[in-house]
């Protein structure tokens, strides 16, 4: 098991620093002289020059980066060029928004699909369990910010339950905040569950027709009693890898939904610094996401270790 | 219990009658999406970007608008059809560039020893871990927005997970005794890929196809949503929606219809690449039934 963890702590390592480097020259190697993007047409040759020396965009690209990535580190994301605003403020007061959206989304799905999924794969001959798998069938292809746009509608325009959109601060009204967070949540939840609920589906199929689950039945057991006792350990492997797969598909997801309900979360502070070619904060940002979901795996990957010792060897 | 319960059953395939109907009307969705979209570019009911205010938000079923209007006057069927014709391009564009470089990438993987699989293998890896998403907006803001952008957002997308599927496929196709016997009789490797190895992935690599086009058509309508894919005058889906929404606060008629097409196109495909998967690879059926 250390070696185990040690391999996958390496490549995780290896993982940032691979990204780092490819969103700092995708950012910086297309993007012209961003001085003089920032101070718009009308700036004079010695303003630009002046931007670009207080901030040193003037060095070669390679001192850059390794000033940026060194003060990464030390947990200093750099500064606004518009607003001298520290990036770090910035992100925090949005991550109140997002992590609750991405991970109650998350968590709402999973809600959905591990009774649904296994439900339909132990009844595939019911109505009910054919039902199901249609459902997540036409699921998959409804495109999440199309659930958002048809959900205000019901509850924000026609019934009035909930707002369309907007944000109240949670030290504001915390029920408010709660109020706002309703539709964006469901409409994340619902569309993770019908992905999420046919890879469980297929996973509980794949298990329930492993010899070792007629063994078990053999013994007297009925076929819950077999999956809960034998089955689901089998099954959380497969599950565990989509679940972590679907973690860049939901961070998507909420670029989308935060637009959709006007949540001021992270993405909406990173669509707007994009336009406004604020390359520290954009970098920065992109940079804290990918460490995330990249984490996220690191754990996935050593959750596998421990459900599943034969992964540990190889 | 009895004896019949016990018994040995086959692996669960899919019933057949199943497979046809997943089949028949994937096809069915498919071919009629693919039709209209090449019938937009010979024939439009109406210039969909040209505003007429005298018949603005006209209801569906209007004399000359067969689904109505926008807030601007303009034809919903008309902009439907061009939007038809964006997906298709950015969606197969995006999967079909992918699954080059993914084949390239996978089959080298596959035959080209133990570090190149594992520089491709973890390479791979790393993209997989980039939300698409995030891929995207950087690139909308370094290269500005529009379809040829979204088709390289998509690529970058798509590509790491068609290298894993090819190089899987591949190295299981390597194992057989007839690569071993082809490799005694001196052919060279590269040979050995073209000749022996893609004719026996063509049913994986078709499937994958079907189902990253499904795919890179909601990645496209999300970016064209968000306002940095496609751009008037071209048309697509979801910048249709995005419009709905902005216009007239919700407009629930014009927000049903192309959220309709994109969830119809999309099962299509979807149902598609499922009837294929049956009946082209068996092997990944099984796993997915």
């Amino acid at each position: 098991m250390p070696v185990y963890i040690a391999r996958k702590l390496a490549f995780f390592l290896l993982a940032v620093f691979a990204a780092s480097i490819a969103i700092f020259l995708l950012i910086r190697g297309a993007g012209g002289n961003v001085a003089a993007v920032i101070l718009g047409k009308d700036a004079t040759a010695e303003a630009i020059n002046a931007l670009a020396q207080q901030y040193g965009l003037d060095r070669p690209l390679m001192v850059q980066y390794v000033d940026w990535i060194g003060k990464l580190i030390q947990g200093d994301l750099g500064r606004s060029f518009r607003t001298n605003e520290k990036v770090t403020d910035l992100v925090v007061s949005r991550l109140s928004i997002s992590i609750p959206l991405c991970v109650s989304g998350l968590l709402l799905g999973l809600l959905i699909a591990i009774p649904a999924g296994t439900y339909s794969a132990l009844h595939s001959d019911k109505p009910l369990g054919a039902l199901i798998a249609l459902l997540s069938q036409v699921g998959i292809a409804v495109p999440v910010f199309w659930a958002g746009i048809l959900l205000s509608l019901l509850f924000g325009v026609k019934l009035g339950w909930l707002p369309t959109g907007g944000w109240t601060n949670w030290d504001v009204s915390l029920w408010g905040a709660v109020r706002s967070l309703v539709l964006p949540v469901i409409s994340l939840g619902l569309i993770l569950g019908a992905s999420l609920t046919r890879y469980v589906r297929s996973a509980v199929l794949d298990v329930m027709n492993q010899d070792y689950v007629r063994t078990a039945r053999a013994t007297g057991m009925t076929r819950m009693q077999a999956l809960l006792q034998v089955g689901l350990r089998n099954a959380a492997l497969p599950i565990a890898t989509v679940v972590g797969l679907q973690i860049a598909e939901l961070i998507g997801g909420t670029v989308i939904i935060e637009t959709v309900f006007s949540l001021p979360g992270l993405s909406r502070m990173i669509l707007a610094n994009v336009s406004a070619r604020e390359v520290i904060v954009v970098q920065s940002t992109v940079m804290l996401i990918i460490i995330f979901v990249m984490f996220i795996n690191l754990i996935v990957d050593l959750l596998y270790g421990v459900l599943d010792p034969r992964v540990r060897l190889t | 219990m009895t004896v019949a319960a016990l018994s040995t059953k086959p692996v669960r395939r899919r019933p057949r009658w199943r497979t046809n109907t997943t089949l028949t009307l994937g096809i069915a969705l498919t071919v009629g999406f693919v039709a209209i979209a090449l019938v937009s570019m010979l024939y439009l009911p109406h210039n969909p970007n040209v505003p007429r205010i005298q018949d603005r938000l006209l209801p569906a079923g209007s004399p000359n608008y067969l689904l109505g209007t926008d807030v601007l006057g303009r034809d919903i069927l008309s902009q439907l059809m061009v939007g038809a014709r964006t997906s298709l391009m950015v969606g197969a564009g995006g999967a079909l560039i992918s699954l080059l470089i993914g084949t390239v990438a996978g089959l080298s993987a596959a035959a080209f020893g133990r570090w190149a699989d594992e520089g491709i293998s973890r390479g791979a890896d790393i993209m997989l871990s980039i939300p698409g998403m995030v891929t995207a907006l950087v690139l909308a803001a370094t290269i500005g927005s529009g379809a040829l952008t979204t088709i390289l957002a998509l690529t970058a997308f798509f590509t790491p997970s068609f290298t894993r599927v090819i190089r899987s496929a591949a190295l299981s196709v390597l194992q057989e005794d007839f690569i071993t016997a082809a490799r005694l009789y001196g052919r060279p490797t590269w040979f050995i890929l073209v000749r022996h190895v893609l004719p026996n992935i063509a049913g994986v690599m078709i499937v994958q196809f079907t189902l990253y086009f499904a795919a890179g058509i909601l990645t496209e309508a999300g970016l064209s949503y968000l306002g940095v894919g496609v751009n008037r005058p071209s048309i697509s889906w979801g910048m249709m929606l995005n419009e709905a929404q902005q216009q007239v606060g919700i407009s629930s008629p014009l927000a049903m219809w192309p959220g309709l097409a994109i969830v119809i196109v999309v099962l299509g495909l979807n149902l598609l690449g499922d009837g294929l998967r049956d009946v082209l690879d068996p092997k990944l059926a099984r796993r997915s039934s």
